[in-house]
């Protein structure tokens, strides 16, 4: 039994203009011990799915589907016990620390919320526990007792991972864990995440844009384009015989954090908007393999390698077409012809 | 920075509003119609007193001696005799300034208590843009003056239904003299019921709007959903995390609050003939009883900066990061 | 530092007050043109346009004149006569018209709130700009000066200002700017401290501006929709003020407002037998206040969602 088990996934939002299909039928699984990814463009709809895991939704969204956590299904829980399961089983490194954080209680105060919510200890043991913590992050025990606003960024980026760690969750979900760091310290940051999935043997669900990141922490990735899964793979595979031409874009358009030198070229346009229903596949319009076919008929799911999937019409072709998308001028030919 | 050297600095300030204030009244009086020794000693006594007077506050020395002869005497709580009563003016406002805080006092807890309860209530029921008591009676409160409320209370409930009196703080013949016994009696309740309410309605408008749309400001912030993520149950989502930090924008405005707060008893007592000092103060004015109009207006003044003290370091205990300016 | 004049290629001085009026008409069209995107805002801009028209053509619009005398066709004088078809808001004990009175009141109520309102925020602009600007002990000072400001009790102090310095207009509008400025010194300076942090700042200092066309040329026109919208809060609030002032008795006895005839209408004691009297001109105050609290909402809600009154 997996971890986390998402089963076609679909959230909706009620809009004034209409119903966005935010996610639109996603599936993957995270095991326990494993490091996944979860990339795309913002937009892509990665953080509904993040907030959709711990039912964090406003209320304007709807959702259906499964998702399980050690075979209990989150989306249906009574609240007392999805709050149980919420950071003892589940934690969450949120996007953007800097208002992760509440700026009016003491960061110590914070995590020892945490951590008396879930375990009977004395106040004093949770603060110690909270101590540790920080010691494991690299944080002076000291600082516990400052408020939010007196930390740097990136001192903010640990504090909240520290907080994450409370528990000695089995998952921990990091969603853009490094956005708005600068690179020294994005650097720093995933170490630290690195070190720690090794040391604590905690999962790490990461959600991110960033193809760079996920490239050497996690062993397998799922990458989604416009409310649904593009292609799911395991990360060695999917580097090196990527099966969808968005995977190809992504991996053309981002730098690596350890910067390898790759010549950037970013996929012309943007994502469809998710209010107009498309009958196609949602990546037809910027992809420069496209056919007739793709712009009519949503792809399904095809297994490429034994346990790999990708949803794209074109599979058959894709050692052609890896070729032809290596070279710039695939790319920047297709946002000349859009224009 | 330490929240005490933040008091120290705001004690300052405040005396220093108090000085700025005692200067602005000394200057104000000294150019009232009339000469000097009008403004501070009644033409109807007799000369001796007249002289007497005259010598206690320095009327017949240069300006600075004077003003400087004014701060002393108003610091020792010697503020004059007053012209219409013949008496101490610290004897006539003492009663006054009692009267004032029985009716500002509660009214200003329970329109902050209120207040706050509502705007929290409103938001989380989220009963759309433009509901009842949320927005339509606050806004429609904020936009008419404390004294028409007041006068549209006297004509429904006191001259059209009668349920209560119009005037004063008790009926003729209700002269109890013990304190306890002169506020604690159903005849000083009644009269206190109309100007309370219109008081407390007045009062709770503004904290009612920034607490409910800083609600829904809070509501939607990464650190709410954070808590929610820790799993700390929803209660405590709420009380720690949403409306404490909603607080926040409700400690800010209370400058303009408690300027709500005095201009608004002022006028409400003149309505409802409450014998406060606001009252105390427009008849003073408009019989040149100075020496009354001049104190009721520092008392007033000084009741004022020490209010926005108070709110000043509830707001610093409440907000760590405002110590730091 | 000083704050020096931009320095302007030649240019006569009229063509330059000239282009700088068109730009402020312009962009208070433009913010206008905001406020009519909703339907509270057009309600709120109708009616104020109503009341300013009421102020304009009042000498067309009232029947009678604000201290005109009424009387019944026998004439004797109507008194306290209810409303009526020919006294639609009733009279007076003295037998004025309520309704005469209220348009007349309208035009001094506008242009009491309106000149304090510009003052006020005009001052208030200018310290904030400054504060915010030049930061350290400038702003210190200033911002000190601004703490000092709001401990002094608004409504008691106009009372003993016009008290010993008379009850014209004039008066009235400057004691109202000399406390009014505050509050808009304190919104406009924390909106300067987050501009100043923009690289436009940096780049006009880079290129040796100096900093007086810093803080007029690159800074004050991002503040501007800021001053907007608190000049109209403060319209809705100084009409507040003003009732407040005149009907404790410090209005001047030679002109009419709303707050004037409430104060009559207490003074006389006649609340009980004529209610007309005193309902009419309270629900024109609320009507002007809603209007410009529905501009302001709208405006805000577009403009700057983090600074809303309601």
């Amino acid at each position: 039994m997996a971890l986390l088990e998402i089963s076609n996934l679909q959230v909706r939002y009620k809009t004034k203009r209409g119903q966005v299909r935010a996610v639109d039928g996603i599936s993957f699984q995270v095991e326990e011990g494993q490091n996944v990814g979860l990339i795309g463009e913002s937009g892509c709809g990665k953080t509904t799915v993040v907030k959709s895991v711990l039912r964090l939704l406003p209320r304007t969204a709807e959702n259906e589907g499964i998702v399980s956590f050690e075979g209990r299904d989150l989306l249906t829980l009574e609240r007392s016990e999805l709050d149980k399961i919420r950071w003892k089983g589940i934690a969450l490194v949120p996007q953007s620390a800097m208002n992760a954080l509440n700026p009016v209680i003491r960061i110590g105060d914070q995590i020892v919320e945490a951590i008396q919510a879930h375990e009977p200890t004395t106040r004093k043991s949770a603060r110690e526990r909270a101590a540790e913590l920080f010691e494991l992050v690299g944080l002076d025990e000291q600082r516990l007792n400052e408020h939010p606003h007196q930390f740097s960024g990136g001192m903010k980026q640990r504090a909240v991972i520290a907080m994450a760690l409370a528990l000695d969750p089995k998952l921990v979900i990091a969603d853009e864990p490094t956005t708005g760091l600068d690179v020294l310290v994005q650097d720093q940051i995933l170490r630290q995440i690195e070190e720690i999935h090794r040391r604590l043997n905690v999962s790490v669900l990461f959600v991110t844009h960033d193809i760079g990141i996920v490239a050497e922490t996690c062993q397998r990735i799922a990458v989604m384009y416009a409310g649904k899964i593009a292609e799911y793979a395991d990360a060695r595979p999917l580097f090196e015989r990527p099966y969808h031409p968005y995977t190809l874009g992504l991996m053309k358009a981002y730098p690596s954090v350890r910067g390898s030198k790759r010549e950037l070229v970013s996929i012309p346009g943007s994502p469809p908007d998710l209010v107009v229903r498309f009958s196609g596949c949602g990546f037809a319009p910027r992809c420069p393999f496209a056919r007739d076919i793709c712009h009519q008929e949503a792809p399904e799911m095809v297994e490429t390698e034994s346990g790999n999937w990708a949803a794209c019409h074109r599979v058959g072709d894709m050692d052609q077409l890896r070729k032809e998308a290596g070279k710039a001028v695939t790319w920047t030919q297709m946002a000349a012809n859009q224009l | 920075m330490d929240l005490r050297i933040f008091i120290v600095k705001r004690l300052l300030l405040m005396l220093l509003t108090l000085l700025v204030l005692m200067t602005i009244t000394f200057i104000l009086f000294r150019i009232a119609p009339g000469d000097p020794v009008a403004s501070m000693v009644s033409a109807s006594l007799n000369p001796g007193a007249r002289e007497s007077l005259t010598r206690s506050f320095g009327l017949d020395k240069p300006m600075h001696i004077q003003y400087l002869l004014y701060l002393k005497n108003f610091l020792r709580g010697d503020m004059g005799q007053s012209f219409y009563y013949r008496l101490p003016v610290t004897q006539v406002l003492r009663p006054k300034l009692v009267n004032t805080l029985v009716l500002v006092g509660p009214a200003t807890l329970i329109a902050l208590i209120m207040g706050v309860l509502l705007g929290a209530l409103t938001a989380a029921r989220r009963a759309g843009k433009l509901d009842l008591f949320g927005t339509v009676i606050p806004l429609a409160i904020k936009a008419v003056p404390p004294f028409w409320t007041s006068m549209i209370a006297l004509l429904i409930f006191s001259y059209r239904l009668d349920w209560f009196p119009s005037a004063g703080l008790r009926s003729p013949g209700h002269a109890a003299d013990p304190i306890l016994e002169k506020l604690l009696n159903a005849d000083f309740f009644h009269h206190l019921a109309l100007p309370l309410t219109i008081l407390t309605l007045h009062f709770l408008a503004q904290p009612l709007l920034t607490m409910r749309n800083s609600m829904l400001d809070v509501q939607g912030e990464d650190f709410v959903e954070m808590a929610r993520a820790k799993g700390i149950g929803e209660r405590r989502v709420i009380y720690h995390h949403w409306i404490r930090n909603a607080l926040l924008p409700v400690a800010s405005i209370a400058p303009l609050m408690i300027g709500a707060i005095v201009g608004g008893q002022v006028l409400v007592e003149t309505v409802f003939s409450w014998p406060g000092l606001g009252r105390e103060m427009v008849s003073a004015i408009n019989g040149y009883d100075y020496p009354v109009a001049q104190a009721s207006f520092l008392i007033i003044g000084a009741v004022m900066i020490g209010m926005n003290l108070v709110a000043d370091i509830a707001y610093a205990v409440l907000d760590p990061r405002v110590r730091l300016e | 530092m000083e704050v020096q004049p931009g320095h302007e290629r030649r240019r006569s001085p009229h063509h330059t007050l000239l282009r700088g009026l068109r730009s402020l008409f312009k962009a208070i069209s433009g913010q206008l043109n905001i406020v009519g995107t909703s339907r509270l805002g057009r309600l709120g801009l109708a009616g104020l346009v109503f009341f300013i028209a009421l102020g304009v053509f009042a000498a067309y619009l009232a029947p009678y004149g604000p201290y005109e005398h009424v009387v019944y066709p026998d004439g004797k004088p109507a008194t306290l006569e209810p409303p009526s078809r020919a006294h639609p808001a009733g009279t007076t004990l003295m037998s004025h018209d309520v309704l005469s009175q209220l348009i007349w009141g309208t035009r001094r109520t506008l242009v009491i709130a309106l000149a304090a309102s510009f003052s006020s925020i005009f001052i208030g602009t200018n310290i904030g700009l400054a504060a915010g600007y030049f930061g350290g002990r400038t702003d210190n000072i200033l911002m000190r000066i601004t703490d000092v400001a709001f401990g002094i009790p608004f409504l008691p102090f106009a009372m003993v200002a016009l008290m010993t310095l008379g009850t014209e207009d004039i008066i009235l509008i400057a004691v109202m700017t000399s406390v009014g400025w505050r509050t808009p010194a304190r919104i406009i300076r924390s909106q300067v401290l987050t501009l100043r942090e923009r690289p436009f700042v940096s780049v006009a200092e880079s290129l040796g501006a100096s900093s007086g066309r810093i803080l007029y040329r690159h800074i004050a026109p991002n503040i501007l929709p800021l001053a907007f919208i608190t000049t109209i809060l403060f319209v809705g609030e100084s009409a507040l003020v003003e009732a407040s002032v005149s009907f404790l008795g410090f209005g001047n006895p030679e002109s009419i407002s709303w707050g004037q005839m409430l104060f009559y209408c207490f003074a006389s004691q006649r609340m009980r037998v004529a209610w007309w009297w005193s309902v009419t001109p309270g629900l024109a105050i609320m009507l002007l206040v809603l209007s410009v609290f529905f501009v302001g909402r709208t405006y805000e809600e577009v403009v700057n969602p983090r600074l809303r009154e309601w």
